[in-house]
């Protein structure tokens, strides 16, 4: 009779809220003796008091599986079900990390999809450590927004099945929720300014850097780029602030022309030619020119290989990060050493890259057994090899 | 190789190619993939002894066709 649910309570998810923890769970968690004797009669009230002296968390541990309170408690929660204010007010406070993490396994576990990402990324700011029983009734250590990143990201946790939730970038499509901002976004704003000042004395070979950044198409790399376009247009606020005027004006034009102009070679050259000019008049004139000559050579160059190069492979992206990367180490090197000649180092690296990738293919093939002749065995072997087994002997 | 009988009498009933030196854990592994339950939520038993999963099929002298019990915890 203690163990029916609140016949006021909604269904959740279709079902008995009780469901959503499965048969076998839930009888273990009535017969404990937790449960049997500090859940009995618990309203949402008194409910908070014993989720203040919870010390941790868990599934079930040892031979017999064996419930932690957290457990008892989540599956009390089910049966009373409190309401979304108290659940939020769970979340929202700030002194008991337990109780917290109580609240956010039962918004993640009813609450909609938007709910549960809007309540419980807040609380992926919020580093606090807490003990984790583990199967074998050992504890261990983890974070509150490691939990977290496992409620969001896994669909199970704590021996219980996490209903399904879509992916952040379906509902950011969908316009219900907004791009993820991050607390840790106005620290990289501070990296990358640096970094652009740092680069700014070679600001011609930076344009190429920058025009590899944004010349991806894919899908992926248009997020990134409307989000890097994102933190440009708040770069602005910052600048003003620091009043670091007219050459971080003139990158954010020359990004804004490029963007634009993004597909026509031509417009990109002139841009490149125009800023070139604009550089020469701020800049030590002697010194400009000297470098000049030698990096106009050089650009012509890679210019020509990078387009050649465009056209020719097929763009995987780990391949173009790779590319850029090389890049980024050629203008590094470059800088130091003028007199290297480029157009050997990228082609290089380019077939031996191709070369040790199809080696290990190979030599991973061999191995696993996956290419048996027997079609049953062979797809044995597929799924060891997927489980991280060995082949069948 | 040696192939495995396991057999939950309530409809379940699975045959599962494994190496004789793989452990009762991977065994559950395999188990899972065939039967779609989580590999952590199965018992292998024979009789009253439940089976340990850190040790092997050879040292629990499991051998080719051998029937088990498959539960649930």
């Amino acid at each position: 009779m203690a163990n029916r649910t609140d016949p006021a309570a909604k269904s959740i998810h279709g079902t008995n809220p009780q469901n959503l923890v499965e048969k076998i769970l839930r009888s273990k968690i009535y017969q404990n003796t937790y449960w049997k004797e500090q859940c009995f009669g618990l309203t949402a009230e008194t409910l908070v008091d014993k989720a203040m002296e919870l010390d941790h968390l868990g599934g079930t541990y040892g031979g017999s599986r064996k419930p932690t309170p957290f457990m008892c408690l989540i599956l009390k929660m089910l049966q009373i079900q409190p309401d979304k204010e108290i659940v939020v007010e769970f979340i929202k406070n700030d002194e008991y990390k337990y109780v917290r993490v109580l609240g956010a396994f039962y918004m993640r576990l009813t609450g909609s999809v938007t709910d549960v990402y809007r309540y419980l990324e807040p609380l992926y700011n919020d580093y606090r450590k807490l003990r984790l029983k583990l199967s074998e009734g050992k504890f261990c250590l983890t974070h509150v927004d490691e939990v977290i990143d496992e409620l969001l990201t896994k669909d199970y946790s704590c021996d219980i099945a996490l209903p399904r939730v879509q992916k952040r970038w379906t509902l950011e499509a969908c316009g219900l929720l907004e791009p993820r901002r991050s607390a840790l976004e106005d620290d990289f704003e501070e990296e990358e300014e640096k970094e652009e000042e740092e680069q700014a004395m070679d600001s011609v070979e930076d344009d190429t850097h920058e025009k590899n950044y944004y010349r991806g198409r894919s899908p992926i790399r248009e997020r990134d780029r409307d989000r890097r376009r994102d933190r440009q247009y708040r770069d602005r606020d910052y600048e003003r602030d620091y009043g670091r005027g007219r050459e971080r004006d003139r990158d954010r034009d020359r990004d804004r022309d490029r963007e634009r102009d993004r597909d026509k070679d031509r417009d990109r050259d002139r841009d490149r030619e125009r800023d070139r000019h604009r550089l020469r008049d701020d800049r030590d004139y002697g010194r400009e020119r000297e470098r000049e000559r030698d990096r106009e050579g050089r650009e012509r160059e890679r210019r020509d290989r990078e387009r050649g190069r465009r056209r020719s492979r097929s763009r995987s992206r780990s391949r173009d990060r790779r590319d850029r990367d090389h890049e980024d180490g050629d203008h590094r090197k470059r800088r130091t050493r003028g007199s290297v000649s480029p157009r050997r180092r990228p082609e290089d690296d380019g077939s031996t890259r191709d070369e040790p990738k199809k080696k290990k293919e190979k030599k991973e093939k061999k191995s696993d057994g996956t290419d048996h002749p027997d079609p049953e065995i062979a797809e044995a072997n597929r799924l060891r090899a997927s489980l991280g087994l060995k082949p069948l002997k | 190789m040696i192939e495995v009988v396991l057999n939950d009498r309530l409809g379940k009933k699975v045959r599962v190619k494994c190496n004789d030196d793989d452990t009762i854990g991977d065994l559950k592994k395999l188990v899972a993939a065939q039967t779609g339950t989580r590999a952590d939520k199965i018992r292998i038993q024979k009789w009253y002894n439940v089976y340990k999963d850190h040790i092997t099929l050879k040292d629990y002298e499991i051998h080719d066709g051998m029937g088990l019990e498959l539960y649930y915890s």
